[in-house]
């Protein structure tokens, strides 16, 4: 007896363990549950067709826009004289390097998010990880199993530039077969750094779990870095269209500088060098050894770290936050709601980038875009058209800061019907939700309306007229959003309640949010610009335009926001739980 | 001869309540192969004749003790409910009373209909067809006011997890609208009883699930309701805060409160119960005196009852 059960404890490695090679028949039943888990979101009734169909359309719609201007600089970019010579091989394997680099930075640093989730958050791991299953078995499964998104995400991209690339550059069917090998190659290596790098990227993100300030600070500093070199960028490209002394741009020192990046721009150089047909064989043993040093760290960090990880997930935190007084100040119903939503969003690092951070950064990407925009408006169509662009630019970003409210109901979880038992009118229960949304948005409007109107981009009245018809198209993004959700409430079954993927509601809410902002600035846009090469008087058409829209707008989202909302709430029983 | 269905004793004939436990009883018209599970197991033999009809108020009809002097805190008048149209009804005609004072249980097996009674007490479901009314209000009708006097834990102890046990607390005050004095003396009686600990200034999301349950409990008193609701209420708790948490329930109920749990755990219904309601398949099958069952018979055996019942259905 004693001798069989050893022999069964043999047998089958703990999880703990982390010993013995990886068992195939294990790696192949754990993707089989995968891919039954996946393809029960496509079941009758749970599959959310318009939601997908909004996807693929806006992927189609950024694919579309990147191979028109691409295209484009692609026919400046390599016909560069340096030395009075042009070098299309050159030309190619920089401008591909450095959009393979984007490509894999994306890529990596969505990996180290997946593998994290899959690893350290995912429901089955609570089971798999109690299951005789050896982690390296563990670990290869998952890693294929996200290396399967990937291949996708690779297969657009990848593909994307690359017809763009030979619709300029004339290729041979051997540049095709070549693409279709890195497609499958680039999200292999991207994995293999994502798995070494994301037991460091865990340790920062649990030293950081219940430092709640520091995050916020970090993680809104991180987005301001990032949309400031955005901004940088853009506004390059912005001189390179219209400056004269961008005519020069890409002079001699400047290509000197592009060519010394790219040479350090590994792994993406070797990519482009392959595809390229410049150094492949040289580039192939390098992509391998590059392979086999992140194979080997991987396997250093599974046998170290992982299962230790694993099993403190299970175990759960212990960590306190600062020391609270017991001192029980008594608020309003209302005010408490408002604490407890912004206690919810503020405490969960997901919710808080996607919502304050944003907010925060958001009056920053109003200006810098509209830095860029109103002076190519002026210079394409001789038109000062700052008003009309500001309100788009606010319309279009309060609708992306605002898309969290997709979530206003479903990430409450089970304790929405808790409320629903708590002496609390329905009113009071959705007003807390919206009105702490348009105190994070007003907070926004204004900032962005204070800065365009300290940078003189617009006047003082104009400022004022942006909060006011920002505001009001942020109330009907946010009223909109709230009772759709409400109406296709999902709950997470995870313990904390995280949403942590977006449902077809966030698609549909990125949608409206866009064609409002399109409808609303596109249409005062133009119409600016038709008066001026038609001659008529334009006038306060905006003011008229843009604030009866708003208001109307704002009118009919409250119908849409209360018409049965009394009823609907105290019969509530969704949530898909 | 005629036996009460519930303790047994010998019925005259045409009777409409027992002499001994004032049961109300009616002549089965239904059903003539009726087997009355607690008759068949006390041993005095079939009983066809007997069974309890809970049309309309069921305190006028089953006749138990009216409490004297007290009040109804919770009535439940014909509640049927169901989750779509096309699904069956998950309840069917559930009524019953609750007095102050009292401590009545709902006992089923697993999907029975206990949580969506309770959920439909506590105003988180709609209902299709009766009435719920908690201290007098209807709670279709006056939510509000009658969710006031209730507290209430659900059975999966769903809290906002971001939150501080104590800020949780505090919440629930907020919304109970408790005065800041009363409040804190309140957290340190409960905290007397549920020891809870240090740990209430941590984040909900790191307690346990025992943890959970009884910050659950605690933010369900903080405004010592009249009417407290618990869905499987020990479970996860370990022996000894289960022991304080029924003595807590003792000394609340004599206080005049009253406390509507479900459970299965058969002994602690008997230990803690005053009356049991007894649910299968969404139906009321039966309702209980417990006091009164054990003085007609200090070895009645819960249990084994319920087994019996169980498989007799």
């Amino acid at each position: 007896m004693k001798n069989s059960h050893n022999a069964n404890a043999q047998a089958a490695p703990a999880a703990g363990s982390g010993k013995g090679g990886v068992n195939f028949r294990t790696v192949r039943a754990l993707l089989r549950k995968n891919g039954q888990e996946r393809r029960s979101m496509f079941r009758a009734g749970q599959f959310d067709f318009f939601g997908f169909l909004l996807r693929i359309l806006l992927i189609a719609a950024i694919v579309a826009l990147f191979v028109m201007f691409f295209g484009r600089f692609v026919d400046v970019y390599v016909s560069i004289k340096i030395n009075d010579k042009t070098d299309v091989m050159a030309r190619s394997t920089e401008l591909l390097t450095i959009l393979y680099s984007a490509v894999i930075l994306g890529m990596v640093i969505g990996g180290v998010g997946q593998i994290g989730r899959e690893l350290f958050a995912a429901d089955d791991m609570k089971i798999l990880s109690a299951m005789p299953i050896n982690a390296k078995t563990l670990f290869l499964a998952k890693l294929i199993s996200i290396y399967r998104g990937q291949l996708v995400i690779a297969l657009v991209s990848v593909f994307t530039i690359n017809v763009t690339f030979a619709l300029k550059v004339g290729v041979t069917l051997v540049f095709w077969a070549l693409t279709l090998i890195i497609c499958f190659l680039l999200p292999l290596i991207t994995i293999l750094i994502s798995a070494v790098l994301v037991l460091p990227f865990q340790a920062i993100k649990r030293f950081l779990r219940e430092r709640f300030v520091l995050t916020f600070i970090l993680v809104t500093a991180i987005l301001g870095v990032s949309f400031w070199l955005y901004s940088i960028i853009v506004g390059g490209v912005k001189q390179l269209l219209l400056g004269d002394s961008l005519r020069y741009f890409f002079n001699a020192r400047v290509m000197k500088s592009i060519r010394i990046a790219c040479s350090w721009l590994y792994p993406a150089r070797w990519f482009a060098n392959i595809i390229s047909g410049s150094d492949p064989i040289w580039s192939w043993l390098e992509l391998a050894a590059v392979a086999i040093v992140c194979i080997l760290l991987a396997m250093l960090v599974i046998k170290r770290i992982l299962v230790r990880s694993m099993q403190a997930r299970n175990q759960g935190s212990s960590a306190s936050i600062l020391k609270t007084s017991y001192v029980m100040d008594k608020r309003n119903k209302f005010v408490a709601l408002l604490k407890k939503e912004f206690l919810m969003i503020f405490r969960t690092p997901s919710y808080m980038f996607s919502y304050f951070s944003v907010a925060v950064i958001m009056p920053l990407m109003v200006y810098f875009c509209m830095d860029v925009g109103a002076s190519l408006v002026e210079n394409l169509v001789g038109l000062d058209s700052s008003l009309e662009l500001a309100l788009f630019l606010t319309i279009l970003f309060g609708a992306l800061t605002n898309i969290f409210c997709a979530t206003n109901i479903s990430r409450d979880g089970e304790m929405f019907y808790s409320v629903k038992a708590l002496p609390l009118d329905f009113r009071t229960v959705f007003f807390s939700k919206i009105v702490l949304c348009l105190i994070v948005t007003a907070f926004s409007q204004v900032a962005s309306a204070v800065l365009l109107f300290a940078t003189g981009i617009v006047g003082a009245v104009d400022a004022l007229f942006l909060v006011f018809v920002g505001l009001l198209f942020s109330f009907v993004n946010i009223a909109v959003a709230t009772r759709y959700d409400f109406n296709h409430a999902h709950f997470s079954s995870e313990d904390d309640g995280e949403i942590k993927e977006s449902s077809g509601t966030v698609s549909k809410v990125i949608f409206m949010g866009m064609l409002l902002s399109f409808a609303v600035g596109g249409l005062v846009l133009i119409l600016k610009i038709f008066a001026q090469l038609r001659q008529f008087a334009y006038g306060a058409l905006t003011y008229i335009l843009a604030g009866g829209l708003a208001v109307i707008s704002a009118g009919l989202a409250t119908l849409y926001l209360l018409l049965g909302l009394k009823k609907k709430y105290y019969e509530f029983s969704g949530g898909g739980i | 001869m005629m036996h009460c269905n519930r303790c047994g004793g010998i019925l005259q004939e045409n009777a409409e309540f027992c002499p001994h436990c004032g049961n109300a009883v009616a002549p089965i018209a239904a059903c003539p192969n009726y087997v009355n599970p607690y008759v068949a197991f006390m041993g005095y033999g079939m009983a066809p004749q007997v069974t309890i009809q809970y049309n309309g108020d069921p305190a006028e009809q089953t006749g138990y003790e009216r409490y004297p002097g007290h009040e109804e805190v919770v009535s439940i008048k014909g509640l049927w409910k169901r989750y779509s149209r096309k699904a069956d009804w998950a309840v069917s005609n559930v009524s019953f009373t609750c007095y102050e004072g009292e401590i009545v249980g709902l006992l089923g097996h697993n999907g029975a209909g206990k949580s969506t009674t309770l959920k439909c007490l506590e105003g988180m479901l709609p209902f299709d067809k009766g009435e719920i009314k908690i201290a007098g209000y209807d709670i279709q009708k006056d939510g509000e006011k009658a969710k006031a006097h209730m507290g209430f834990v659900t059975d999966n102890h769903a809290t906002f997890v971001k939150m501080t046990g104590l800020q949780y607390i505090n919440f629930m005050a907020d919304v109970y609208e408790v005065p800041s004095k009363v409040r804190v003396k309140r957290l340190a009686e409960l905290e007397r009883v549920f020891q809870l600990g240090h740990p209430i200034e941590n984040l909900i999301s790191s307690y346990s699930h025992g943890m959970r349950q009884k910050i659950c409990m605690m933010g369900s008193l903080i405004h010592q309701p009249k009417l407290w609701i618990l869905d499987e209420p020990m479970t996860g708790l370990d022996p000894r805060t289960m022991h304080a948490v029924q003595e807590f329930m003792h000394q609340y109920v004599a206080q005049g409160n009253s406390i509507i749990f479900s459970s299965h755990a058969l002994n602690t219904v008997a230990k803690l119960c005053d009356r049991v309601v007894l649910i299968r398949k969404g139906q009321q099958v039966d309702e209980l005196n417990v006091k009164e069952i054990y003085a007609a018979n200090p070895n009645f055996d819960f249990e084994e009852y319920f087994l019996r019942n169980e498989k007799q259905s």
